[in-house]
């Protein structure tokens, strides 16, 4: 495949390549965002440490915070996890070229989020602790609430993508953006694996 | 129309932008990688004679025992803020976002980074956050030094707040220059430029892009966390409420250890082309030098609890800490060697780079063992507090980053300018230099041993004759310093002119004219040997057209 050749040539050659400029531009593209989302997970593991570390520092935990509702945060969990399956279920069809599928799928990806993003203000209602209440909300708030604010910030992506893909920014044989916002999607589901782990089961 | 023949075109390698037109898109919001980095370096020197100030008030303030200049409140804001300034502002922007940005995508043969928009941002975040770390002044600086361990950072004026986030700018700027770069070495090297033919200035890079990337982010989760706690009573580091003030010490310096690799990686870069150059011989052990760089930063992500071992790290992890940066000393050894032998038996050209070279590696070498010293625990326990840290970090950063600094600044001058800076000048700044640095510094170790406490604003009597020692010399430093600046603002339009090659180096930044044009070149070359071989013909083919003068290819449709 051309993709992997390019990797290994740095750039040029590949004369009879029609649309290099496109191909090499992507992989540019697709590396940057990827070591951004290592930087990402990099702030999100040193907030995760920080938790970690409080929660042994031998006050028992929770410290001065409540015990959490999992059975909600499980419904919540399967909704995100589903937004990521709808995601995914968008870009192949972008890539079998049906733009009204992709649509679906993608508008039905932004409802998720949405509904994730409100079962999560239900949950801090729920709560009912504060940010500044003690090393609990200082650790799931600001964990969560990095979190929540990346399924927002998704969620507005995802409808710039839709709206680009509608004015027919991408064809169905070039669609970078799409691909980095796919997978910028799955990152914010990883995230939500670890953060459920580690404050709901553990 | 040949060379487009060989390289058969399309594509990155020949698509040239047209260079843009006026005033503000050219040299003010540029997306030209070297305008990019002569920003970089003329915001950075900037910054450096603001913190070059704070560092004499801070040696004015240290030659009476009983201080007298400045309250000892001010005198911690001094510290504090000289030291962010020189670390943030200074050492890591000129390294990486200065002479990085404006070399080392000429040495891989590309055009230009590879997110050259980000590349602006970058330098764009850069000024404002340092003008925020300088506004801080107006409402309470920092008092808790560089490092702003709690408790004494949850204190005290919003200054404190303003330095958090001011660092987070800069942050997130390192952050996206780091995956920029590592990026463009990547993917975007020229024909035949494979790993073991990138120059060795390319290997700082591309080992310190990483460390960019993912340390300063883990800082900016620190400093996010310092700033929530301080304006909204979140409590990470606040130990009446649970949380704890060594967490901070393991955030900050998981970034902060890596940070000081950060400082040296692209100073070893530079030393590693300034050293062969003017021997005339090729470096010694390549590979040793290249893969050495990637030891460090490995172990770099190991060794941060060093910094902690005074404030009450257990035992059982005080010993690994210890052995694991004792560890760094050997490939930096390997490099310190590689160096030494480059210049046994060469004819050595003795040029301003090359002076200040070769002061690098022995003030660098002296600071590179009070580390290991350091390292050592029961050493540790004993100096921690003392200026003996204070004169290792100097001897690192100022004998090591700022020299390597001064070394490339005067071999890749012409590069920038067109024009060489003046020898006579440079050799009395050298000297001035060299004997300034070392008349500051050096009494500090033993002040350190007698135990005179750091960052304190008054001190015991008995240390005031090697304090005034250490003032009287710093201002020879600083007039060194000053030299250089005038040096390099005369040779602007006074220097004389360099052509394309004025050291006869063999690396691609010096087959292009000087200045640099835009384009960098017309024809992206392809790289046959790495470039140290001096008995050798160059190894590039494809550059045949760069120095007639004609004009460049059309650019293309986009």
């Amino acid at each position: 495949m051309a993709v992997a050749s390019v990797t290994q040539r740095g750039y040029g050659g590949l004369a009879e390549e029609p649309d290099q400029l496109y191909v090499e531009t992507r992989e540019l593209r697709i590396q940057g965002f990827l070591l951004f989302m290592v930087s990402d997970l990099v702030l999100f593991s040193s907030f995760i440490f920080a938790y970690l570390y409080l929660r042994n520092s031998g006050q028992g935990w929770p410290a001065g915070g409540p015990k959490l509702d999992i059975a909600l945060a499980a419904v919540n969990s399967i909704v995100l996890f589903g937004s990521g399956a709808t995601m995914h279920f968008a870009l192949e069809n972008w890539k079998h070229g049906s733009f009204s599928k992709f649509a679906n799928w993608i508008v039905m990806t932004i409802i998720l989020g949405a509904g994730f993003l409100s079962g999560q203000v239900l949950e801090y209602i729920h709560i009912g602790a504060r940010w500044s209440s003690g090393i609990f909300g200082a650790s799931f708030y600001t964990l969560t609430g990095m979190h929540g604010l990346h399924v927002f910030a998704g969620i507005i992506y995802l409808t710039v993508l839709l709206l680009q893909a509608a004015q027919g920014k991408y064809t169905f044989t070039k669609y970078t953006g799409l691909t980095l916002g796919t997978l910028y999607w799955h990152f914010v589901d990883v995230i939500w694996v670890v953060l459920f782990s580690i404050f709901y089961l553990l | 129309m040949a060379a487009a023949a060989i390289h058969a075109g399309g594509g990155l390698a020949d698509h040239i932008h047209p260079e843009p037109q006026g005033f503000v898109r050219k040299y003010v919001f540029s997306i030209d990688h070297k305008i990019i980095g002569i920003q970089y370096m003329i915001t950075a020197f900037l910054f450096m004679i603001l913190g070059g100030m704070l560092a004499e008030l801070i040696r004015v303030q240290l030659m009476k025992a009983s201080g007298g200049l400045m309250t000892p409140e001010t005198y911690n804001e001094v510290y504090s803020v000289h030291g962010s300034t020189m670390v943030w502002l200074v050492i890591i922007p000129l390294l990486t976002g200065g002479f990085g940005n404006l070399i080392f995508p000429v040495q891989i043969g590309a055009r230009d980074v590879a997110f050259p928009w980000l590349n602006m941002l970058s330098f764009w975040l850069f000024p404002p956050a340092g003008l925020m770390l300088y506004a801080s002044f107006l409402m309470g600086a920092p008092t808790a030094g560089w490092t702003e361990y709690p408790p004494m950072s949850l204190q005290g004026g919003a200054g404190t707040s303003m330095w958090a986030a001011a660092i987070f700018l800069i942050g997130v700027s390192s952050t996206m220059t780091g995956i920029n770069f590592l990026v463009t070495i990547l993917k975007m090297r020229a024909p035949g430029m494979t790993f073991t033919r990138m120059p060795l200035f390319v290997w700082g890079q591309f080992v310190t892009a990483p460390l960019l990337m993912i340390a300063t982010t883990a800082l900016g989760a620190a400093l996010a966390a310092l700033f929530v706690q301080r304006q909204f009573g979140v409590a990470f580091f606040d130990p009446t409420r649970g949380g704890s003030p060594l967490l901070w010490q393991h955030m900050f310096w998981f970034y902060s250890h890596p940070a000081v690799y950060i400082m040296i990686l692209p100073a070893f870069g530079m030393i590693s082309e300034i050293l062969p150059t003017f021997s005339r011989k090729p470096i010694f052990g390549y590979k040793m030098i290249a893969f050495s760089s990637c030891a460090i930063a490995i172990l770099g992500f190991m060794v941060w609890a060093h910094h902690m071992f005074t404030s009450g790290l257990a035992p059982a992890l005080q010993l690994p800490f210890m052995v694991l940066t004792m560890l760094i000393a050997i490939p930096t050894g390997v490099k310190i060697f590689s160096w030494v032998t480059t210049l046994w038996g060469g004819v050595i050209h003795m040029t301003t780079s090359m002076m200040f070279a070769i002061g690098f590696l022995a003030t660098f070498t002296l600071g590179g063992i009070t580390g290991v010293f350091l390292a050592a625990v029961p050493f540790d326990l004993h100096a921690h507090g003392t200026y003996f840290i204070v004169a290792h970090l100097h001897y690192v950063l100022v004998g090591g980053s700022l020299m390597g600094i001064l070394a490339g600044l005067f071999y890749w001058y012409p590069k920038m300018s067109g024009r060489l800076m003046n020898e006579t000048l440079g050799k009395w700044a050298f000297w001035l230099f060299f004997i300034g640095f070392n008349g500051t510094f050096l009494p500090m170790h033993w002040l350190g041993m007698w135990g005179q406490p750091r960052r304190v604003a008054m001190y015991d009597p008995q240390f005031q004759a090697w304090n005034q020692v250490a003032s009287y010399f710093s201002f020879v430093m600083t007039a060194a310093l000053i030299l250089v600046l005038v040096n390099a603002l005369w040779s602007m339009r006074n220097g004389k002119r360099s052509g394309p090659n004025p050291w006869n180096a063999r690396t691609l930044e010096w087959q292009i004219p000087s200045p640099m044009p835009y384009y960098n070149f017309k024809h992206v070359p392809s790289v046959f040997a790495a470039p140290y071989d001096f008995a050798e013909p160059l190894p590039y083919r494809g550059l045949e057209e760069e120095l007639d003068g004609a004009p460049p290819p059309v650019p293309a449709a986009h």
